[in-house]
């Protein structure tokens, strides 16, 4: 579904990304480990088109990426939810969730969509009319992905999903993610490795802008190495 | 004494506030500070004068033509002059107060220095509560603008543009992930920023004449009510334009029509010492 090929990602002037190569196939669940600052965020915002490549390529299905703005990404199917969550502070919940049907995509389902969505995040169906600001940091982060969700994307692109949550909440988060089903194929970028490994299938190692380990989480979570310096252990 | 300069105020206020309404919307969107915001109040003024005074038109639709043709000038504006700036606010800033100086100049020599006035769309005065004999060309004004105050505010909250709006002036980088062609937004927005300015300077125009310098005092109050009202809130920015109004007329009638400006200025500096992000205002951390 996702293809990467040798991308080199600046901010400014200053490289962040060399030479990533990653793919990602249907109904896939893949994690992106790494420390802070090494360029995790980045590399979203270069398949999202926030950031574009100095070089290589990024593919969704089999379609280059390349010269296309953010918003014409979203069309295509790949929704992120970012870092900090990022919720219209100032809208109530169900605008959110309705500015996140925006693309063509998502809009003739809104309806259909919206029951889904408050189906895996019932805590959202009681605060509709609330403004997003007046949501606890969960109940953010399930609106952030609802908001993805209701673009009907493909692909779900998910920077630091537990970053700053009670563990309760992150646990009903992520087995809200684990019910999502095959039709959303799913890329997620945790700071707490022990979840990120349970929770996917493949995971990729980012360390200094470069890709320096992969392979399926039960072996990597099995690794001592990666037991070592992730998991304290 | 009291009643007429608070009615006075009222109908002055409702149209600083439309106007300011356009200020706030291409601040909040594209974070440009459109010099040229008067300038684009009198372009009204003075179309609805050439299309029902000169061309005979019917006054209503002179003004809706009016309203058009300015909200189509700010798009090419847009497109020509701010857009390449995107990026460095600094350039939008002179651009916007060049074009501003060029538009009044041209106003000069197209319209001559003397006021111009469309024709009122209607005649003679009401007795209010007895109180006083009030002009119907200011009531109808005061009508006018609070109609188009509340279809603005009705098209922020119902309409999937009035949403684009806002998502896009909360968090611009967000509202591209979420599909909004933020560059044909900001094309669209700041046109509507000019047709708010529009909507006033046709609505105030058969009371208060244009000339070609008019914009700058106007523009000037515009962005004292965004400030007053606070930064990024449309509500108070409607809230800061009534107090202007309402404060300015008092001042008149009671002190003099000299300080005019004074009494604004101090208006904006008592409330910003006692809420530094204007009244309605979020303080962003
Ligand atoms: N807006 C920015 N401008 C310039 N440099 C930046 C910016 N954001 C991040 N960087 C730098 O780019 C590099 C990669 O940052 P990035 O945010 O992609 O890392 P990350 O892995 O997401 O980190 P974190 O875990 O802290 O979120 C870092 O060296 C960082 O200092
Ligand atoms: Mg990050």
């Amino acid at each position: 579904m996702l293809t990467i090929e040798g991308v080199d990602v600046f901010r400014g002037e200053t490289q962040v990304l060399w030479g990533i190569d990653l793919t990602v196939a249907d109904a896939e669940r893949v994690a992106i480990l790494g420390s802070n600052g090494a360029g995790k965020s980045s590399l979203m915002a270069a398949i999202t088109g926030l950031l574009v490549p100095r070089k290589g390529t990024v593919r969704l299905r089999e379609r280059s990426l390349t010269g296309l703005k953010p918003h014409q990404i979203t069309h295509l199917g790949i929704a992120l939810v970012p870092e900090g969550r990022r919720v219209y502070k100032g809208m109530s919940v169900r605008e959110n969730l309705e500015m996140g049907a925006f693309p063509r995509r998502g809009r003739p389902r809104l309806k259909e969509t919206l029951d889904r969505v408050l189906n895996l995040f019932p805590a959202l169906g009681r605060r509709m009319n609330q403004g997003a600001g007046t949501l606890s940091g969960g109940e953010q982060q399930m609106l952030a992905i609802g908001r993805a969700l209701m673009s009907r994307p493909e692909l779900l692109l998910i920077d630091e999903l537990s970053l700053g949550l009670a563990p309760r909440v992150t646990k009903e988060i992520y087995a809200a993610l684990d019910g999502l089903g095959a039709e959303t194929t799913v890329l997620l970028v945790e700071q707490n490795v022990e979840l990120a490994l349970k929770h996917s299938g493949r995971a990729y190692i980012v360390e200094s802008g470069r890709i320096t380990g992969q392979g399926r989480s039960t072996d990597l979570m099995n690794d001592p190495n990666i037991r070592r310096a992730y998991l304290g252990m | 004494m009291f009643a007429l300069a608070l009615t006075n105020g009222l109908v002055i206020g409702i149209v600083y506030a439309l106007t300011a309404l356009g200020v706030s919307l291409v601040v909040g969107i594209m974070n440009v500070i459109n010099f040229a915001h008067g300038e684009f109040y009198i372009l009204a003024g003075y179309f609805s004068y050439l299309f029902a005074h000169t061309l005979g038109m019917d006054p209503l639709a002179a003004m809706l033509i009016a309203v058009a043709g300015v909200f189509v000038l700010g798009l090419v504006v847009e497109y020509t002059l701010i857009r390449p700036t995107y990026g460095d606010d600094m350039y939008s800033l002179i651009l916007t107060f060049i074009l501003s100086i060029v538009l009044q100049s041209i106003y000069l020599l197209v319209f001559g220095p003397y006021p111009n006035k469309p024709p009122g769309w209607v005649k003679g005065a009401t007795d209010i509560f007895g109180l006083f004999f009030y002009g119907n060309q200011r009531l109808a004004a005061l009508g006018a603008g609070v109609a188009v105050i509340a279809l603005f505010f009705a098209m922020l909250k119902l309409t999937w543009f009035g949403r684009m709006i806002r998502a896009a002036s909360q968090d611009r980088e967000m509202a591209e992930l979420n599909g909004i062609d933020t560059t044909r937004l900001n094309m669209f927005g700041f046109g509507l920023g000019c047709a708010l300015a529009a909507a006033a300077g046709v609505i105030l125009a058969p009371v208060f004449p244009v000339t070609p310098t008019a914009g700058t005092p106007i523009a000037l109050t515009a962005f004292v009510c965004v400030v007053l009202g606070g930064m990024g809130s449309m509500s108070g920015c409607v809230l800061g334009g009534l107090v202007l109004g309402v404060v300015e007329n008092l001042g008149a009638a009671y002190v003099s029509t000299g300080y005019k400006h004074l009494f604004m200025f101090l208006i904006l500096i008592l409330v910003l010492l006692i809420r530094p992000a204007g009244l309605f205002g979020r303080r962003e951390a």
